[in-house]
């Protein structure tokens, strides 16, 4: 196990630290030493913090909207009373089990402003006078932060009703026989006692959020004018990309320990938070 | 216990067969190899063949193609590794590492000098012969100009035609320009604003007048060359001078041409997002679309998606001020087929190569795909009877002249250019696309691109010459190059 973890989790790591530190193209030994240079030309780079911004935007959108979103979808289906629930539960995990490459291609042509269903239907309707063009410059970063919500909902989903069996029916029957709402358990009983898992589910979609890179590649290449450009589109660019005669992954790989960094410093920052948050569920 | 202990001896026997029978198999497979498989009868040589399956039917014509080779060739077997456009590089250049490297690989136009400069590619001088020559147009196999030369010596064999890779062309709808009232195609930038407005006005949301794949500028790498030095809008270089030429009025007028045509809600709706270059062919076979700049593979996919269509292909437009350019050709070939340097068995994989370059092949590929083959003499009369072959090929000869070639040349001048072009922040594609979409002056960015470019190219010939490198602007200058005219190498 220890022989694998080094194999596969420590020595890729530690290597692009070292890489990071060289100008190379990724083929034979890395000699051209930089020191600092690709980090100070990284960290000055206009296009990487926008990447960075956006990246950034991808798990604010997940936590302040997927996360509730699932979370009132979850206690929905919760709901004993709710008919075929099994079923409201499989349609929203199916986009979860689809090729994001194949989802990205679909939602492009469905998006198209020349002939795609989406304006189709809103033009047919009059809900616009003329097609909007989803994945422009304005609009291409919202649309696919919509469509990477919808893509990944139904997992945010399963583990808040995972968390909500957790919730004892003792609980609720006594909030019943206390006379208490549907509101009041929702914030006096469920909420609390979910709260713990809760943490460990915003730490998950956290994580999940920082790299919609398929997503991405699939329906706009971080693009147009590099309006959906995220980290992991930024460092593919630059240590992958066909066009570039010499590919800089020494760059690549500093690109890569930089957001490493900052992710690991974000998570960290919210440590603190998050522990009291789970000590005061857990009580 | 005892039954633990039997069966510890028995996995210790297997483990012991095990270690023999690898041990005898590697000396076996040793002995082939210094012995060379060749003198074993019946023993077949393997070479493989590391390629991208592309055009769509690639995958099979390749295999047919090689069984073919086979049967003639009955001591060589062809194992062919398929790997996608975008990762082949990647994909060869990690086989090399790991010490398993394909014996023939596809490596296309810049991408076959990252294998050369790693010593991969093998030189094929000895092999060829007089016969072998005579296969492609005279003299468009001199080292100076051929494309396929390295260091004087020949390293790779071209699949396309030369004027391919470089040429590009309008493709025009004549129904729908009829339909629309516009008698003739349009020659100048201005005729085309006019009618691609016309069009897209009067189409109610269904037609439109014009529209071009973005693909890191690639639309303004057209127009541009019609203006001015095609260098410019390659690397932002003007090769005459050897100073950076962002603020050149030919690449500006490029870009306001787009940004205007953008702006007036003149292109097809979502063209600035298209990432698939079957997006636009398919429009415009549909008929959803009356003009577009397109490079010459397309002409087939569009006539194979709707085969009554009413199509011109002509040369891409000009400024009303007349032409000032030419697009050009760095060389007369653009390099793709490679033999490994550390091939086992170059012989095979030399006859392997000289299958991919043979006429026989050449005419096979031309006949499935349409593409115009580096071996003209196979196709030159079926082209010539077939009108959007015949089309490519005249505005070649119009709109295309041969320019110079910093890469060839010298050193200094490859490192230089492929710096330039690996430098993405410096490129004025990302400067172009901004005023095109935001509807900006594109003459702000240029002059802050342009200096900042000026400034990379002297701190690049510094860098190095501390590499033992000499290189200089002078490796970037030509100043008898008239864009104008057809350059001759050795012309400075």
């Amino acid at each position: 196990m220890l022989l694998l973890f080094v194999a596969f989790t420590l020595w890729p790591m530690v290597a692009s630290w070292w890489y990071s530190f060289f100008d190379w193209d990724g083929v034979g030994p890395a000699t051209d030493w930089v020191g600092f240079g690709n980090f100070a030309e990284v960290l000055q780079s206009g296009a990487f913090w926008h990447a960075f911004g956006n990246s950034f935007l991808f798990s604010l959108v997940a936590i302040f909207v997927e996360m509730p979103l699932a979370l009132l979808v979850a206690i929905l289906l919760n709901s004993q009373r709710l008919r075929g629930r099994n079923l409201y539960r499989l349609f929203l995990f199916l986009p979860v089990v689809t090729t994001t490459a194949v989802i990205g291609i679909v939602f492009a042509i469905m998006l198209d402003p020349a002939g795609g269903f989406v304006n189709g239907l809103l033009t047919s309707v009059g809900l616009v006078d003329a097609p909007i063009t989803f994945l422009s410059e304005s609009y291409a970063l919202p649309t696919v932060m919509a469509v990477d919500v919808w893509k990944g909902f139904g997992i945010t989903l399963i583990y808040w009703l995972a968390a909500l069996q957790t919730v004892p029916d003792d609980l609720y029957e006594a909030a019943k026989i206390d006379g208490a709402n549907g509101r009041q358990t929702l914030r006096h009983i469920t909420l609390p006692v979910i709260a713990p898992i809760g943490v460990v589910i915003l730490l998950l979609t956290f994580q999940k959020s920082m790299n919609p890179f398929d997503l991405v590649q699939a329906m706009t290449e971080g693009g147009p004018n590099h309006a959906t450009d995220v980290v992991a589109t930024y460092i593919y660019r630059y240590a992958f990309d066909p066009y570039l005669n010499a590919p800089r992954y020494g760059f690549a790989c500093a690109a890569g320990v930089v957001f490493g960094a900052i992710t690991l410093v974000m998570t960290a920052l919210q440590g603190p938070l998050l522990r009291r948050q789970y000590l005061k569920g857990s009580r | 216990m005892n039954n633990v202990d039997l069966s510890r001896r028995s996995l210790l026997r297997l483990v012991g067969a095990g270690a023999v029978a690898t041990a005898v198999g590697g000396l076996t497979s040793a002995c082939n190899l210094v012995g060379g498989s060749e003198k074993s009868s019946g023993d077949k040589v393997t070479i493989k063949v590391a390629l991208t399956p592309d055009p769509s039917g690639a995958s099979q014509f390749y295999r047919q193609q090689f069984d073919l080779f086979e049967k003639k060739n009955q001591g060589i077997k062809i194992e062919v590794i398929e790997n996608p456009s975008l990762q082949q590089l990647n994909a060869v250049e990690l086989m090399f590492q790991q010490g398993n490297p394909p014996d023939v690989f596809r490596a296309q136009d810049d991408g076959f000098d990252r294998m050369f400069e790693r010593g991969w590619t093998a030189s094929l001088d000895q092999y060829v012969t007089d016969e072998f020559t005579s296969r492609f147009p005279a003299g468009s196999l001199d080292p100076a100009t051929s494309g396929l030369h390295r260091d004087g010596k020949l390293c790779t064999l071209p699949l396309v035609w030369g004027k391919w890779s470089s040429v590009r062309m309008l493709l025009v709808n004549n129904a729908v320009l009829k339909q629309h009232g516009i008698a003739a195609p349009p020659k100048t930038w201005e005729e085309l604003e006019q009618s691609a407005t016309k069009i897209t006005q009067a189409g109610g949301g269904k037609v439109f007048g014009f529209a071009a794949m973005w693909n890191n500028g690639d639309p303004i790498k057209m127009f541009q060359p019609t203006a001015g030095a095609w260098s410019i809008a390659e690397v932002g270089v003007d090769l005459r001078t050897g100073k950076a030429a962002v603020t050149d009025p030919s690449l500006g007028g490029a870009v306001e041409l787009l940004r205007r045509l953008h702006a007036g809600k003149v292109m097809m709706p979502g063209w600035e997002t298209w990432t698939d270059t079957a997006r636009i062919y398919t429009a415009f076979a549909k008929e959803q679309l009356a003009m577009y700049p397109a490079s010459p593979f397309q002409v087939n996919e569009v006539r194979k998606l709707n085969a009554k269509i009413d199509m011109s292909v002509l040369p891409i437009p000009v400024p009303a001020s007349g032409r000032a350019g030419y697009s050009g050709q760095r060389s007369n070939f653009s390099p793709l087929w490679s033999m490994s340097a550390q091939s086992k068995h170059p012989d095979q994989a030399w006859k392997v190569m000289d299958f991919l370059a043979s006429k026989e092949f050449h005419l096979a590929y031309y006949e499935k795909f349409g593409t115009l083959t580096a071996v003209e003499s196979a196709w030159q009369d079926q082209a010539a009877a077939n009108p959007d072959q015949k089309a490519i090929m005249d505005v070649a000869a119009e709109a295309l002249r041969r320019g110079p070639n910093p890469v060839l040349t010298s050193p200094g001048g490859k490192e230089l250019w492929n710096a330039i072009r690996g430098k993405q922040d410096l490129l004025w594609a990302d400067a172009a696309q901004q005023s095109i979409l935001r509807n900006q002056p594109f003459a702000g960015p240029a002059a802050q691109l342009n200096a900042k470019l000026d400034a990379f190219i002297d701190e690049q010939a510094k860098a190095l010459a501390g590499k033992g490198i000499t290189a200089s602007r002078n490796d970037l200058t030509f100043p008898a190059w008239n864009p104008l005219e057809l350059y001759t190498p050795g012309q400075k």
